[in-house]
């Protein structure tokens, strides 16, 4: 047989026939599918003849398909007729995959939007339902009305506390430290110079040192939270507790809460101290204010309210980051890539949610209180 | 155990009113391809999804109905050994062992201490008590799941592809383990599989699942005897395209199946 590939449409009694023969693959491609738009018009029966195929290629065998599948959309047909041995193997070989619908097309603006609300409503809601069960668990604890792992709960601590030490003493020391350079530049011009004092403790404790500190702890101990459980989920360690009788919240989000509660507040009060050392520092060897002088004139512009409203911040900061880690946490589902994904997702809502609580603690605290 | 059971997950129907049952001193094996229902049943079993309709009971308790202190109860009676065994990653292998006697029982710790050293060398891993988990091979932390499975000596063990990932050799190790634990305590055993030389060697009845309904259900000898093509398939290793799946564009084209 020839191993030239060609193409020929012929008529017969029953409708047009296309003979294919030779050697054919995917460089014959295009012109099958010339040959197949040309013999196959209307709801005419196209026949195939494929008694010359030397041999065939799967291009070839999914143009035919191609061609099978527009004929039955015109409501015509394509059929066999003559086959050589190597045709009828090369199909027999191929198997056909049902047709796919076509995509939907892409939603609207509005019903993006739409879906988006809906879908942050759910999300919410089943927040919400969250941190009504932590909260039970964890005031369950407390009363003793469920075994506690204090343990767990000082191995939790020394996790978020000790490790955190550094980096937060480092960062408020030197936001301290810009707070009162930027506020120097200013007050110098009036002679008021020695206001870097009040301007760098009460500006610190009320404000940046607990902001700081959640920040650097949503990044460093949020994300930890959400991708040690996410993982314990992916890897079922959460069913095998569910499965051995005991309340996974119980065992795995009460020591975290706890103590974030406590480690928090701690962390704050010493990122207080040293975002005051940062500016006590400008004010003594920039602006040569006597030690004293800095200290008596900080502590007089300062009241108590100044620091029990910072540790309330920061303690409704705490519950916020652990209640969003354990969230995405427990939210997982799939493998190492969801971990990643829920992992950032908590940090980005940590920090969006303690900007928003600081935003609300001032309005409730300087305006309305 | 189960009854009528049907599971979805959205629209899609996994299981479709499937029905088991096992007996106490028995190896009921859960065979199936990938993709038949298989461990949407074995969840539905150990109480961490409840049917959409029908029942699933444990021990002869619908888990759901039960207070929280009769659930827990209940789940002291009961073992679960997953597919890639589980184990709590941050505490080491006596730690995983001891955990449920901790949380169930109020025995002494030296007495808790002495049960775990007792299960581990039942599973032959006494060396493995101060391991983390993580510094066991895959087959290890297998022996290591089953002996906190068994810390409670359940009445029934579950257990999920106990040889998936596994070589041979291990796997048939594994098999002989639970072999010994039923022959000793005689605890009924649910084995969701799909490998046929640990069904042969273990299983005494079994149960086909495919597309979410039971299609073969008896003794092991009744299932392969079963004249359902995709059951002899299963047993005779058939590839599954012969038997289902699309059609050969030979076939299309002929008209034969489209």
């Amino acid at each position: 047989m020839a191993a030239v590939p060609q193409f020929k449409v012929d008529q017969s009694a029953e409708g047009p026939v296309l003979r294919l023969a030779g050697t054919l693959g995917r460089p014959e491609v295009r012109a099958l599918v010339a040959a197949l738009q040309t013999a196959s018009t209307g709801r005419a029966t196209l026949t195939l003849d494929l008694s010359a195929v030397v041999s065939m290629d799967s291009a070839i065998v999914a143009t035919l398909i191609a061609g099978w599948r527009q004929a039955q959309a015109r409501g015509g047909k394509l059929i066999l007729g003559a086959m050589s041995p190597v045709a009828e193997t090369a199909l027999a070989a191929f198997r056909v995959g049902p047709a796919q619908k076509a995509p939907p097309s892409p939603p609207t603006v509005i019903e993006a939007l739409g879906a988006t609300a809906l879908s942050t409503r759910s999300a919410f809601l089943d927040f919400l339902q969250l941190a009504a069960d932590v909260t039970f668990a964890v005031g369950a604890a407390l009363v003793r009305r469920a075994p506690l792992r204090f343990s767990a709960v000082i191995e939790q601590a020394i996790d978020i506390g000790s490790r955190a030490l550094g980096i937060v003493g480092l960062i408020t020391f030197l936001v301290g430290l810009t707070v009162a350079f930027q506020s120097a530049y200013q007050l110098q011009q009036f002679g008021a110079a020695i206001y870097v004092a009040n301007l760098t403790g009460v500006s610190m404790v009320r404000e940046m040192a607990p902001l700081m500190c959640a920040i650097l702890v949503a990044g460093r101990s949020g994300s930890s939270i959400a991708a040690e459980i996410a993982t314990m989920k992916v890897q079922e360690e959460v069913d095998a507790l569910q499965v051995m009788g005991m309340d996974p919240l119980r065992y795995l989000a009460v020591p975290r809460m706890l103590a974030m509660t406590f480690t928090i507040p701690l962390l704050t009060a010493m990122a207080d101290l040293l975002g005051i050392l940062g500016g006590f520092l400008v004010g003594i060897f920039y602006l040569d204010i006597a030690p004293v002088a800095f200290i008596n004139q900080m502590l007089s512009s300062m009241v108590p309210w100044d620091l029990v409203s910072g540790l309330i911040k920061s303690v409704a900061f705490a519950w916020g980051i652990g209640l969003i880690g354990l969230y995405y946490g427990f939210k997982v589902q799939g493998g190492a890539s969801e971990v990643g994904r829920m992992t950032t997702a908590s940090v980005v809502a940590s920090i969006f949610y303690i900007i928003v609580a600081d935003c609300l603690f001032s309005v409730l605290f300087y305006v309305v209180l | 155990m189960v009854e009528g059971v049907v599971a979805r997950y959205g629209d899609r129907t996994i299981l479709d009113g499937v029905n088991l049952t096992v007996q106490p001193g028995e190896v009921r094996a859960i065979l199936g391809g990938s993709g038949c229902g298989k461990s949407t049943l074995l969840k539905c079993c150990i109480g961490l999804k409840v049917p959409d309709a029908g029942r699933a009971l444990m021990l002869g308790q619908q888990l759901e109905t039960l207070s929280e202190a009769d659930q827990r109860q209940l789940l002291t009676r009961v073992g679960v050994l997953f597919q890639y065994g589980a184990l709590l990653g941050s505490i080491t292998i006596g730690e995983n062992v001891a955990l449920p006697l901790k949380e169930h029982t109020d025995l002494p710790p030296a007495v808790i201490t002495e049960i775990v050293r007792l299960k581990l060398a039942q599973v032959e891993l006494s060396h493995a008590e101060n391991l983390l988990p993580s510094e066991l091979s895959g087959g290890m932390r297998k022996r290591a799941a089953l002996a906190r499975a068994m810390a409670l000596d359940p009445a029934l063990l579950f257990c999920d592809e106990p040889g998936a990932g596994l070589d041979p050799l291990t796997s048939a190790e594994l098999d002989e383990l639970l072999l010994r634990m039923r022959d000793r305590f005689g605890m009924a055993i649910v084995v969701v599989t799909h490998e046929l030389l640990s069904i042969r060697k273990i299983a005494d009845k079994a149960l086909m699942l495919s597309q979410g309904k039971v299609i073969a259900d008896g003794t092991l000898q009744e299932v392969i005897d079963t004249d359902h093509p995709e059951v002899r398939a299963f047993f005779s290793r058939q590839a599954a395209g012969e038997l289902r799946g699309p059609p050969s564009a030979l076939d299309v084209l002929r008209g034969t199946r489209t």
